[in-house]
């Protein structure tokens, strides 16, 4: 008997296995208008709101998409496995660290003349910086999603408990020095701020600027990490690193600063504009948290934010470039760009809509980030940004582990920079 | 006497608890983080062990973000096929090894055994840029690819089919079978014991896959339970009943089908050792 | 005459029907991994380009380029560290579990079941929660024993906390096996050593041992392989760009993945995997020959 059951049960798996996969070679062969467009992105908490805004156009023109989120550090893996098997989702998030290598590639699919033919998408409404990101050859490649600023989040809890000030738009680094020397507790249950070495673009490139040292030369040939003004930056933050008053780099690597300050163990951190869901959907920082521009350079009155902005692009051998075009056109359009906006999901690159971002959040101060839009500076990309930014980042982490000097680690990296971007 | 005796078992008692402990706890801290919000997962003063209400949000969060079903269909597929793949051609080729001789034989057994020396990391970048040639990414059919055939399954028929005793042949040669008709009426049936024990080893192996998987189907439709997880690693950082959840979905099939198994499972196990 | 040509059929028969039987695999194993080794080793000769177009040859470059590259060096290391200390735990505590197991107890399936449930659970799932047990601030461990150990951040010890990861998922299926190897073990021989008033230790290392040694030296064997091999825990528990254990940790493999994969260069990873295999087979090649001095075959 039992005998008997196991091998039906064994047939019935066969034959419906067999169906499955005949259901899959089918799945395969038809690129039919009722299967979703393919959507790639890799930040879970702009995920809820851009599902939204697919549901609004699925409800205007009939044509689905699915999500798909892939964290950061896998995303570009993914994606290159991808295009190099030949099966790029439909549509995905271009990012100005690779655009150079897809665009040159011939991966991203031209959407120049779909641009000029459009209603909905006219460039003079987005940062001309923006689609240089995405221009190869005079010709687009993607259209502008967002642009994002750089602020400082602090924890006024920790402030009232620790009887300090809280950050004012006049602060130089030494004050945020000073509060966070007052706020860092000697049995290390708190400390006053955070910067993880691999937290670039949010953190510690904006220093760098701020000093007028930079990163990447102009030209792109040359890295200006051992310029003495990028150099004497950078020994702020070995200043907050050798004083304790971050905490170890063993913690931030396990935990990241959003989880840090969310657990009340941080008061203040660097953060992009397009974390505000992840704070806003935590009770603890919706009620105890709030923001303030980053501090102005004492020396030389600056306060810049490195700032990029996203691009939806569409795979040049996409099955469904038509309809995969009117997605991108939506999200690119005002009114996608105004809902994204609303929604707070992150600044959007649609000229004017960014008072709506301010005001969904009511109970933080949005002002700050596009305060910090009055002195931007692109993020410094090249061809191969990949490889020497995880080099330069492999030797700050050195530096934040106490085992470099900053001065020593400016000059390694910038020479390790070099020789790579000698490759190119 | 007695007293020994009783002070050895309580002993030996206690040494086992012990390790159940330790083997059990990070399946119950898996459970009973799942069930925390993400604020008491990160709360540390105080410590939260037991989450207060048990809250389900992570679960439905992480079932509704991923097509769990699909993920639990690419992975049996994934599976069964590995072992109908490696249970047809390591039979066949089993027994002619194990029972035949001729020309070539060793040569080609040979390779068997190399096969089974070398890391797979070897053959994966060949094997991938195969199947992206082919345009075959993200189907089950690249699943299963580096299972099609099983040099350790040729390995452990092999073992079964030669202790076999020779007289059945001899008996099935008087009767007029010939060699194909004496390897599948004859002897193959009585080799069902390696056979599950192959088939609980492929299905172990094809499940814990993680780096082929994840770089071979990549599309969200075509993922399997390891490389889903995989991807959700850094995705949740910040959300640990979410990871939590998603990982307790991830193995409870499996653990479902062990409980009920259990028998074949291990014996399996011991058997394709033991053969060795 | 008959005889002779009887014969010859039955010859050429069983030719047609071995060659028949085995083509399959054969195939198989040609197309999916003799083909792929030569392959391999070929591409480590050359340099990759952008999307895996555009092979260039450059001959021992990759080789050159490896032997000085510090992160690899290390990384062999960091894979014999790993092996070193996961191999013999994982066996031994196994062994002593059998051992403990083999006798008729109470609640002896019980404990079978829960010890070889690790094996069960894919390794990604073990990975997470284990990464969230060692988590400096908020895991369970630190928490529970009030320490402030960076189980996975601190280079001089993360290494060793993955293999204790791999130890705890390998003891229940070592244990299997050697419960079916002692199951082999005829009663009398340990009967006659306790007339003889052997002691527990003794009858273990003078029966127990060497009647299992073959399935001691199998399991002994193929788990070196395999974690040499490790990769899976280490990717899934730490992150590569801001975890300073990571140049002390990451494995061989976990390179292969970052180089071929991540940073897409095919040659190099051909490169490390070529390196990969010659360190299994030396190892492997050691222990065969070892093995004549200890293992004992009936």
């Amino acid at each position: 008997m039992k005998k008997r059951i196991l091998s039906l049960l064994l047939v019935a798996l066969f034959v419906s296995a067999l169906l499955f996969a005949s259901g899959d070679a089918e799945k395969a062969k038809a690129a039919s208008a009722s299967k979703p467009l393919s959507v790639m992105i890799w930040d879970s908490n702009q995920e809820p709101g851009i599902r939204k805004i697919i549901d609004d156009f699925t409800a205007k023109t009939g044509i689905t998409a699915e999500i798909q989120v892939v964290d950061w550090n896998n995303y570009w893996t993914l994606l290159s496995a991808g295009a190099q098997g030949g099966s790029l989702p439909d549509v995905f998030w271009m990012h100005s660290n690779e655009s150079q290598r897809y665009m040159s590639n011939d991966l991203l699919l031209d959407v120049t003349d779909r641009i000029a033919k459009s209603a909905l998408i006219d460039p003079e409404n987005y940062p001309e910086d923006i689609w240089s990101l995405y221009t190869y050859n005079k010709k687009y490649y993607a259209v502008p999603k967002d642009v994002d600023t750089i602020a400082l989040w602090y924890n006024r809890a920790l402030f009232d408990q620790a009887g300090v000030a809280y950050p004012t738009d006049d602060w130089t680094w030494e004050d945020l020095y000073a509060a966070a020397k007052k706020i860092t507790r000697a049995d290390g249950s708190v400390y006053g701020f955070a910067n993880v070495n691999s937290n670039n673009q949010a953190g510690w490139y904006n220093l760098i600027y701020g000093n007028n040292g930079y990163v990447l030369s102009e030209d792109k040939k040359k890295s200006g990490m051992d310029l003495p003004a990028t150099i004497e930056a950078m020994q702020w933050m070995e200043k907050m690193i050798n004083e304790n008053l971050m905490p170890p780099q063993a913690v931030m690597t396990e935990s990241s600063e959003d989880v840090l300050l969310q657990s009340g163990k941080i008061a203040m951190t660097m953060q992009g504009s397009w974390m505000l869901p992840a704070f806003r959907d935590n009770e603890y920082t919706l009620k105890n948290c709030d923001i303030a521009m980053l501090p102005k350079n004492s020396k030389t009155g600056r306060r810049p934010s490195i700032y990029n902005g996203l691009g939806w692009a569409i795979a040049k051998n996409s099955p469904r470039t038509d309809d995969a075009w009117k997605l991108v056109e939506y999200f690119g359009s005002e009114e996608g760009q105004l809902k994204q906006a609303q929604l707070g999901i992150t600044m959007s690159a649609y000229k004017n809509t960014s008072e709506q971002w301010k005001n969904s959040v009511p109970q933080f101060n949005l002002q700050a980030y596009l305060n910090m839009q009055d002195d931007m500076v692109i993020r410094p990309f090249s061809r191969n940004t990949v490889k020497w930014e995880n080099a330069v980042l492999d030797v700050m982490l050195k530096v934040w582990n106490k085992e470099m000097t900053m001065e020593a680690g400016c000059k390694e990296a910038a020479r390790q920079m070099n020789a790579i971007l000698a490759e190119e | 006497m007695r007293k020994r005796s009783l002070i050895h078992s309580l002993l030996l008692h206690a040494i086992l608890i012990g390790v159940s402990l330790t083997m059990l706890i990070p399946f119950v801290w898996m459970v009973l983080t799942s069930f925390k919000t993400p604020g008491q997962a990160i709360q540390l003063d105080p410590y939260v062990f037991f989450p207060t209400q048990f809250q389900f949000n992570s679960f439905i969060r992480v079932f509704t973000t991923n097509n769990f079903l699909n993920l639990y269909k690419n992975t049996l597929l994934l599976i069964f096929f590995r072992i109908l793949c490696a249970v047809v051609t390591a039979s066949m080729a089993g027994f002619a090894f194990g029972r035949l001789k001729f020309k070539g034989s060793e040569l080609a057994f040979s390779l068997v055994l190399v096969q089974m020396m070398i890391p797979s990391q070897i053959f994966i970048i060949p094997q991938y840029q195969m199947i992206s040639k082919l345009g075959m990414t993200n189907t089950t059919f690249a699943l299963v690819f580096p299972g099609l055939v099983s040099a350790f399954g040729t390995f452990l028929m092999r073992q079964a089919y030669k202790i076999l005793p020779k007289d059945l042949e001899d008996a099935a040669k008087i009767d007029g079978l010939n060699i194909g008709k004496t390897f599948l009426y004859v002897l193959a049936p009585l080799t069902k014991s390696s056979l599950v024990a192959l088939s609980v080893f492929t299905a172990v192996f094809a499940y814990k896959e993680l780096m082929w998987p994840m770089i071979v189907n990549t599309s969200k439709d075509s993922l399997v339970l390891a490389s889903a997880l995989a991807k959700m690693k850094g995705q949740y950082v910040a959300n640990y009943p979410e990871l939590m959840a998603a990982s307790l979905i991830a193995c409870v099939p499996m653990i479902l089908l062990y409980f009920i198994f259990q028998k074949q499972f291990i014996e399996g196990i011991a058997t394709s050792g033991g053969k060795l | 005459m008959k005889k002779r040509s009887l014969r010859s059929a039955t010859a050429t028969q069983t030719f047609l029907w071995g060659w028949a039987l085995i083509l399959p695999t054969i195939v198989g194993l040609t197309v999916l991994n003799i083909i792929p080794l030569i392959t391999t080793i070929s591409q480590s000769f050359h340099k990759t380009g952008d999307f895996g177009r555009g092979n260039i040859f450059i001959g021992l470059k990759n080789y050159q380029k490896l032997f000085s590259d510090q992160a690899v060096l290390q990384s062999i290391i960091n894979t014999l560290k790993y092996t070193i200390v996961q191999v013999p735990f994982s066996v031994f505590i196994a062994l002593v579990l059998a051992v403990m197991l083999n006798r008729e107890i109470k609640g002896r399936g019980a404990y079978r079941t829960i010890f070889f449930l690790p094996m069960v659970v894919a390794p990604a799932a073990i990975a997470m929660v284990w990464r969230w047990l060692y988590n400096t601030e908020f895991g369970l461990i630190n928490n529970l024993f009030n320490l402030k150990i960076s189980w996975i951040s601190d280079p001089a010890i993360a290494v060793y906390s993955i293999a204790i990861i791999g130890i705890w998922s390998d003891i229940g299926y070592n244990m299997i096996l050697f419960l079916a190897g002692l199951q082999e073990v005829p009663r009398d021989y340990y009967e006659a050593a306790d007339l003889d008033g052997a002691s527990i230790f003794q009858s273990f290392r003078h029966i127990t041992v060497p009647m299992i040694s073959p399935i001691l030296f199998f399991v002994i064997v193929t788990r070196m392989i395999a974690a040499m091999q490790v990769f899976d825990t280490i990717f899934m528990v730490m992150e590569q760009r801001s975890n300073p254990a990571m140049y002390k940790t990451q494995s061989l493999v976990y390179l292969f993945y970052q180089s071929s994969f991540v940073e897409r260069d095919f040659g190099y990873g051909s490169t490390i995997v070529v390196v990969l295999l010659v360190l299994i087979m030396a190892i492997t090649a050691i222990q065969i020959i070892a093995q004549k001095k200890w293992v004992h075959y009936n």
